[in-house]
């Protein structure tokens, strides 16, 4: 008799518990849903309100980093103009390195330029002195140093390049550039611009009609394409 | 006693604990079930007080009185009849009967042990 209550007891309490169950289930499911919260529990809402904090930590450590970013991409583009006037103060300088290189005669230099032929005057009998139609150094001067004026590049007289430290003189019938000889007539290459070196010469009361004065036949030609190679032993 | 209020205890902890979510549609089965499940309980009771109790119509009838209530509301649903209100109709009606019946029997028992 006492097994028979225990069972029946036993019995009794699982149909209790499932009632139980059910009850609570049901209160709980219609107040989620009177609560209407996406149908969330409260772990899930728990769950989520932390990943919402999770994302917005990130969020904010994103912001710091990308602060971070552009401070250093500042930088980098501080770091890239000096490079870049650097840059520009070498090119500069590399630019007048060649320059200075062309004017000592250290590199071969072609292009454009002009030829200026000076030959001594036609024999005049009626002159006394030779000397007054005879192309003297002080000609060859004049002309190398207009040119110069002039911008030009790279000067030769007969063929042998002229440099910062040449010397022209004046050796009786001939001259004498840098230890050689040169008979008259003389022809002073020049490469430049063939417009301004021609003009600056032809100018009126310039070189040109100084040596004219002098009875000195003066050509002047542009010439394309000016090879000058660099100097010997220099 | 004490052993059915603590499955009584234990069911309610944990229907309240489950994180698990049904769909809404499903909600009515469950509240038709309850309604089954309570009016088998007060059948119980009654049959108790009337000493007509058979513990196994009454087992039988609480879980087969809810399987029937929920299917009978899947089948409304699926027919397009909301046979769950015949359920509730049923139910509900019997159940205030079952009280009626169980409150009758205890005023008499109370007037018949205050007589004496």
């Amino acid at each position: 008799m006492k097994k028979k209550v225990n069972s029946n007891r036993v019995i009794l309490s699982l149909v209790f518990l499932v009632l139980g169950f059910m009850v609570a289930f049901s209160f709980r499911v219609t107040q989620d849903e009177s609560d209407n919260r996406k149908g969330l529990t409260d772990r899930q809402w728990d769950q989520h309100i932390s990943l919402r904090n999770e994302l917005i930590e990130q969020e904010e450590k994103n912001r710091e980093l990308q602060k971070e970013l552009n401070e250093k991409q500042e930088k980098v583009r501080n770091i890239e103009a000096n490079l870049s006037k650097e840059a520009q103060v070498f090119f500069n300088m590399a630019e007048d390195a060649e320059k200075y290189r062309m004017f000592l005669g250290k590199v071969k230099v072609s292009g454009d330029g002009v030829k200026v032929t000076l030959a001594d005057g036609e024999y005049n009998p009626d002159e006394e002195n030779i000397n007054n139609y005879l192309v003297h150094e002080h000609h060859v001067f004049k002309v190398i140093n207009e040119l110069y004026i002039s911008g030009a590049a790279a000067i030769s007289v007969n063929g042998q390049r002229i440099s910062h430290k040449s010397y022209v003189l004046c050796t009786g019938p001939v001259i004498t550039v840098d230890g050689y000889q040169h008979p008259a007539p003389f022809e002073i290459t020049a490469i430049g611009d063939p417009d301004v070196l021609s003009s600056a010469l032809n100018i009126t009361g310039g070189v040109k009609d100084q040596l004219v004065n002098d009875q000195i036949v003066f050509t002047i030609e542009e010439v394309d394409d000016i090879q000058m190679d660099p100097i010997l032993g220099n | 006693m004490w052993l059915p209020i603590m499955g009584l205890i234990i069911g309610v902890i944990i229907g309240l604990l489950t994180d698990i979510t049904i769909p809404e549609e499903y909600s009515n089965y469950l509240s038709i079930a309850i309604l089954a499940a309570l009016d088998t309980l007060f059948g119980g009771i009654r049959a108790q007080l009337q000493n007509i109790y058979d513990e196994k119509v009454f087992v039988s009838g609480f879980f087969f009185n809810i399987v029937l209530a929920a299917s009978l509301a899947f089948l409304g649903v699926h027919l397009g009849v909301d046979l769950y209100l015949a359920a509730v109709f049923a139910f509900g009606v019997r159940l205030f009967q079952n009280i009626a019946v169980i409150r009758r029997i205890l005023l008499t028992k109370w007037s018949t042990t205050s007589e004496k």
